[in-house]
């Protein structure tokens, strides 16, 4: 890798430069001529040198046919530089939202790549840093789908970023590429702490006595003010009807039972260890079928069950104090 | 991520294993590139390379394991010791030639990743030029053309990166990507600014396998040539054709004789000669075909130096370099110029004098005319009448010679070619006191009507000699020509028609004589036009196109602007070739109509399709609710109807549209 140290001024006007070109897109990415770059490979470098010998030796030996098969690579070189960039050009990519996973899982990402011409595309890359590249060709007017996978190292919202869709066809000499960036949410879960049960310890349990009124249940417990959003199920059309206004029955009940995962009750390990475990109550929260809410400095999720509400407790716990908050993905080294 | 940290991710591309496809691939272009260096390579390395290709394809069949690095070391140097035990050097053409075939051989034994097959392409496309320096002609240019597409076509392979290919696709697109490039080529060609080369003392180099006169002179030595059709240079006379009598082409004068073999020495250049004679020159302009030696073939008697050449005494036009390639040059003679006029008195020495201990028949012959007669003209002529008047044989299988040649030749056997009549005679003349030597080169030639040139075979090779006469100088006297006259006025195969089939394309194929004779004329042109295109011809040529195009710099802005407008046109050619197929007629009415509701304000959300947005539209424009019904209806009916597409419902559906008080 070539770490460019240039000074400042200079770093922030290609930063603007770049950015205001690739502005990250939501939705598809279609890459025209400005978002287009090109630069010979090291192969185009080589190739360059030895066409110099070649001229040199032509020169040396007034060989005419040696001037000819030099200018013949050299046209060949100038031709598959146009090819290279065609190859590329009018190329769309949309990236599905990509699916949580947990940190340390391998994150999957699946790109729509089509393009409208009627020319063949092939050997068309699609690439992560300088992860390993996965190709795929195109017919006339078609659109194909490839999947990369990338480790994960941090949890956390991420923009996917860094994707490069490139292309060397047909000769090799010259790497034609578009930057992707895509503002779309990259999600990674902490990664869940190992065997972890539900401890009494570690989670505030709440019993029957002071379970607050909920609109399901066996007993009922009263009325109170009916709320935007309620099923009309649950109105008390008796009282309705008695001129009391809209009013909901309220129940009592121990459908299920249910617990607070709590920041405070955590003491030990850092703060990644405590977000790890607290996912893992998480999990095993959902998986015993318990209702559970989620304490943080901060923020509070009511107690609920099912996977939207699983989502959304992962989610808060994987956005929790994050540094870097939806800053573009990266892979970092170990 | 920042642009700043980012990097090009070249390095794990080119380190990726190459699939199978790609390494059979280029096996295959590597064995059709260096096929012709078969006939010139050193059987071992033939077989190296065949053994390499072998292992790298078993291997990637999976039947063989990777070859041992050890003994690939082993090996590359084994090798290399091997190419310099060949030949003596490791530079040069022959031995780097061979030098990197071996190591590209080798580099197949250990090429695993896309990197190293693309450098073996790349050595593919070196591999090419090689076949240059040893032929140019134009089978060699169409060979080396098919074989840049097989390249191209493996160099696709590696690049596309997919284990199924269609040979047929990846030929199609390197014949495309071929042929596109060949506009660009040929302004390269004829713009780039020609260097006078050479830029480093390498050319001087003796190559074999070349054939042509030699500077020596023994039995049996020309006819050696005779039987090789091949040409020898190719002559464009600015006017008449001098008659077949007078094409004496001047090459090696030899006056050191032992006995046996007649053979040159260098001589002083001339420095400086009187033009005595005020008849005009005949002018002309020589393709000389590459000889290997340092002869420039010359009328006799060439009166005109070229660059990088020396008139010797002898009236012997020599290049200072080897001629390894083709060389065109134009010359004017003067027939009948004196040569020699004050000849010096150790020359004239060298030129009577012979070994005693030979020929005692021929000596005494020689010396018994020098008696009987006081002038030199007499001798001269009593000889030439001996050969005439006797039985003398002019025939390509003369009978082997022994140590007294010349005896045995005048009065034995009585049959020879131009070597046993040219080297008798100036020994005869010698014996009777008479200065002479013998001039090697060409006599005759073919016209060619086609191109109106003259065509001069190797088999066109002649001897002859000159004798020294006091006021007159040297004098040419061809004895062949008295032997056998239809050798001179008609040339060697009609002379020798019962021994050699002729060369001469009318004789040979009377049928297609014409066409044989237009295809001579192609490649005279290409020898002038394309295999001599240097920096004087570029010169010539392009102000002969009158473009104002007369420096350097002028070629060069030329040049950029040719190239950038080709590339343009095919830009543009492309862009209208491979442009998105146009909207169908019904979309785009159907567009026009969404363009009229927006301007009226009705904008389609993003979450409705085109039916809900009618159907809003409709609800609000309730006076225009039937006519945008009909409007769909039609839309739909043409686009998925089977019949729809006529020209009357898009006419309707036009009308409608228009009709819409919007």
């Amino acid at each position: 890798m070539i770490s460019l140290s240039l000074p400042s001024p200079v770093r922030r006007y290609i930063d603007h430069w770049f950015e205001s070109h690739n502005p990250p897109s939501s939705a598809a990415i279609r890459l025209h001529n400005r978002r287009l770059y090109i630069l010979p490979t090291r192969f185009g470098y080589l190739f360059a040198i030895m066409l110099m010998l070649l001229f040199l030796a032509a020169i040396n030996y007034q060989n005419s046919m040696a001037f000819m098969l030099t200018f013949m690579l050299v046209s060949l070189g100038i031709i598959s530089l146009w090819h290279t960039h065609k190859n590329l050009l009018g190329i769309t990519v949309k990236l599905q939202i990509p699916r949580p996973v947990f940190c340390g899982e391998a994150c999957e990402l699946e790109f729509e790549i089509s393009h409208p011409n009627t020319s063949k595309r092939y050997a068309i890359g699609i690439q992560y840093a300088d992860q390993p590249p996965v190709y795929l060709k195109l017919d006339a007017a078609a659109s194909g789908k490839v999947k990369l996978r990338l480790p994960t190292h941090r949890r956390g919202l991420f923009k996917p970023g860094g994707f490069t869709v490139f292309t060397r066809y047909p000769t090799g000499l010259f790497h034609a590429w578009g930057w992707l960036r895509f503002d779309l949410p990259l999600l990674i879960y902490p990664k869940p702490q190992q065997d972890v049960r539900l401890q009494q310890s570690m989670i505030e349990q709440f019993d029957g006595q002071t379970s607050t009124s909920t609109i399901e249940g066996d007993d009922f417990a009263g009325l109170r003010e009916h709320r935007v959003g309620e099923s009309l199920r649950h109105i008390s059309w008796k009282a309705y009807a008695q001129g009391r206004g809209l009013l909901t029955k309220t129940f009592q009940g121990q459908a299920r039972p249910s617990l607070w995962i709590d920041w405070e009750l955590i003491t030990q390990g850092s703060l990644e260890d405590k977000l790890s475990f607290m996912t893992a109550l998480v999990l095993a929260a959902e998986a015993e079928e318990q209702k559970y809410g989620l304490r943080l400095p901060g923020t509070i999720i009511e107690q609920d069950y099912g996977s939207a509400h699983k989502h959304i407790c992962l989610q808060t716990l994987a956005v929790f104090k994050q540094p870097d908050f939806e800053a573009e993905f990266k892979i970092e080294a170990d | 991520m920042k642009p700043t940290e980012q990097n090009l991710p070249i390095r794990s591309i080119s380190l990726e294993i190459a699939n199978r496809s790609s390494v059979f691939a280029v096996c295959f272009c590597f064995l059709f590139a260096i096929a012709p260096h078969f006939r010139q390579l050193p059987l071992w390395i033939s077989a190296i390379v065949l053994f390499s290709l072998c292992w790298r394809c078993l291997q990637n069949l999976g039947k063989l394991r990777d070859f041992p690095k050890w003994l690939l070391i082993t090996l590359v140097i084994a090798g290399g010791v091997g190419v310099f035990a060949q030949y003596w050097t490791v530079v040069g053409r022959d031995a780097g030639l061979a030098l990197l075939t071996v190591m590209s051989a080798f580099k197949f034994l250990e090429s695993r990743r896309h990197r190293d097959l693309l450098i073996l392409v790349f050595l593919c496309y070196f591999l090419v030029a090689t076949h240059f320096l040893f032929s140019q002609s134009i089978p060699t240019a169409a060979m080396m053309f098919v074989t840049l597409i097989v390249i191209t076509t493996s160099l696709i392979t590696i690049n596309q990166r997919e284990e199924n290919v269609s040979v047929k696709e990846l030929l199609h697109s390197s014949t495309r990507l071929i042929l596109l490039s060949i506009p660009l080529m040929l302004i390269l060609f004829v713009l780039v600014p020609r260097v006078p080369g050479p830029l480093w003392g390498l050319t001087n180099e003796q190559r074999g396998g070349i054939t042509g006169l030699s500077d020596n002179m023994s039995p049996g030595k020309i006819s050696n040539l005779i039987r090789n059709n091949e040409v020898a240079f190719r002559v464009d006379f600015e006017g008449e054709v001098p008659p077949q009598g007078q094409l004496y082409w001047r090459g090696p004068v030899m006056a050191h004789y032992n006995g046996y073999r007649w053979w040159q020495t260098p001589r002083k250049p001339l420095h400086k000669f009187y033009l005595t004679e005020s008849s005009p020159p005949i002018k002309y302009t020589v393709t000389l075909e590459p000889n290997g030696e340092h002869w420039l073939l010359a009328l006799d008697v060439p009166t005109q130096l070229i660059a990088d050449s020396i008139m010797t005494e002898d009236f012997q036009l020599t290049s200072k370099k080897r001629i390894n390639d083709l060389l065109r040059y134009s010359m004017e003679s003067r027939p009948a110029h004196l040569i020699g006029g004050n000849e010096s008195v150790d020359y004239l020495r060298l030129a009577t004098s012979f070994p005693e201990k030979f020929n005692h028949q021929t000596i005494a012959l020689g010396r018994s005319l020098a008696r009987r007669f006081d002038n030199s003209q007499d001798i001269i002529d009593e000889v030439l009448k001996m050969f005439r008047e006797q039985e003398f044989y002019y025939t390509l299988k003369p009978p082997r010679l022994g140590n007294d040649n010349v005896d045995e030749f005048l009065f034995g056997t009585r049959r020879g070619f131009c070597e046993h009549y040219s080297g008798s005679f100036a020994l005869l003349m010698r014996a009777a006191g008479i200065p002479a030597r013998i001039v090697t080169g060409y006599q005759g030639g073919e016209f060619n009507a086609v191109g109106n040139y003259l065509i001069v075979r190797q088999s066109d090779a002649h001897a002859w000699t000159e004798v020294w006469i006091e006021d007159k100088g040297w004098l040419r006297v061809d004895p062949t020509a008295a032997v056998s006259p239809s050798r001179i006025e008609d040339g060697i195969d009609n002379a020798l028609a019962d021994e050699i089939s002729s060369f001469r394309i009318q004789n040979r194929n009377p049928l297609f004589g014409n066409l044989l004779y237009s295809w001579d004329n192609v490649k005279h042109s290409w020898n002038d036009w394309v295999l001599n295109y240097d920096d004087q011809r570029q010169r010539s040529f392009l102000s002969k196109l009158d473009l104002g195009i007369d420096n350097w710099s002028d070629m060069v802005i030329a040049l950029v602007v040719l190239l950038v407008a080709v590339t343009g046109l095919f830009w543009f050619v492309y862009w209208y070739r491979e442009r998105p197929p146009r909207p169908a007629a019904y979309e785009i009415l159907f567009n026009r109509l969404l363009r009229k509701l927006a301007k009226r304000g009705f904008d389609r959300k993003p979450s409705e399709d085109t039916r809900a947005f009618l159907q809003r539209v409709s609800q609000q424009e309730f006076s225009q609710r039937e006519q945008l019904a009909r409007i769909v209806e039609l839309y739909n009916r043409i686009k998925y109807g089977r019949d729809g597409n006529s020209p009357q419902a898009l006419n309707s559906m036009r009308s409608m549209i228009n009709s819409m008080n919007l």
